[in-house]
């Protein structure tokens, strides 16, 4: 591996589902091209903020947060690539991937974490969901205890799932001071 | 004391216990697992399951425009009809999430899905309540 990985299949999740493409890892940063051409995403080395892998079923996700902010998960790396490209982004980039664990077990509580513009909906601090506050429209406040986000319908960037999230909304007991007042939801 | 009524609660309940037990992945779409009584939702590119008995309704709904909408409700303590219990209160400090819209391009796969859960949900519901009633 002189100068880098070329792995196919991995896919581009987001807001419109996921989009099948190629990655390739190289010592200038990362490339994804979207199977068919159309969208890349090209992300320099030196914007890397942190890297992160979680076990998916069947595959591995990696997800990389740049220094703007933006956030990319990569789906569909074997186990053994999982290996070999952390000793490789530990070499070009000097940064060690971070273990995120999933949650699967189905419950609807737990504890919501911000970071940068990602909200994620952990279970037992296993990662159940995450969504962008980029695409969030607007959000309200019902009465004292929920919050609704509202995302944008997005028509245009080719969603290829048959079925889009529109809103989501989260209860917030009394019992809970974590979410006191709203500074937190933009 | 209260510790002989420690029936398996609706909190209790598990849709998965590893990543890999989760249905192949098939196209992004609402879907219902009977055997692990489980919906899994699409939220951006991955399918997130929620056991069914977290589920409190389900509806559906259709705009002129032909759009089809579904709204799933979930469980959250302190309400009229689920108040408080010693499992809200076991969880404090938790965030629950409550109520998930989709808009889907297909009405038909949606009106399947809502019967789906909707009968789902009642079996299990009702088998839990029974076995919570054998345990008294």
């Amino acid at each position: 591996m002189e100068d880098g990985h070329l792995f196919n299949n991995i896919s581009l999740g987001g807001r419109g589902g996921t989009n099948p493409g190629q990655l390739r890892v190289h010592s200038g940063g990362i490339l994804w091209k979207k199977q068919g051409g159309g969208k890349a995403v090209e992300v320099d080395k030196a914007d890397v903020m942190d890297l992160t892998w979680m076990k998916v079923p069947r595959t591995n996700q990696l997800g990389v947060r740049t220094k703007d902010g933006l956030y990319y998960k990569f789906t569909g790396f074997r186990d053994q690539d999982v290996g070999s490209l952390t000793t490789f982004f530990q070499n070009t980039c000097g940064l060690i991937p971070k273990e995120k664990q999933l949650s699967v077990s189905g419950k609807n509580w737990g504890e919501v974490d911000l970071n940068g513009n990602m909200l994620s909906f952990l279970v037992g601090s296993k990662q159940a969901f995450e969504v962008s506050l980029a695409d969030v429209a607007q959000t309200q406040l019902q009465g004292k205890n929920d919050v609704i986000l509202e995302f944008h319908v997005d028509d245009t960037t080719g969603a290829n799932e048959k079925d889009s999230l529109m809103e989501i909304s989260f209860h917030i007991p009394n019992s809970n001071t974590q979410f006191v007042g709203d500074e937190n939801h933009p | 004391g209260d510790n002989r009524t420690a029936a398996k609660t609706s909190s209790d309940l598990i849709a998965y216990r590893n990543a890999n037990d989760l249905p192949p992945p098939r196209e992004m779409m609402i879907q219902v697992d009977q055997k692990n009584e489980a919906i899994l939702l699409p939220i951006y590119g991955s399918m997130v399951p929620f056991h069914v008995a977290t589920v409190k309704t389900v509806s559906s709904q259709q705009d002129t425009n032909r759009n089809c909408y579904i709204r799933i409700i979930f469980n959250v303590p302190g309400t009229p009809f689920n108040p408080h219990d010693a499992n809200s209160l076991k969880h404090q400090g938790a965030i629950y999430l409550k109520e998930v819209s989709f808009r889907s391009k297909d009405p038909r796969h949606i009106s399947e899905v809502v019967q789906q859960i909707k009968t789902l949900r009642r079996n299990v519901v009702a088998r839990e309540s029974e076995r919570a009633e054998r345990a008294t």
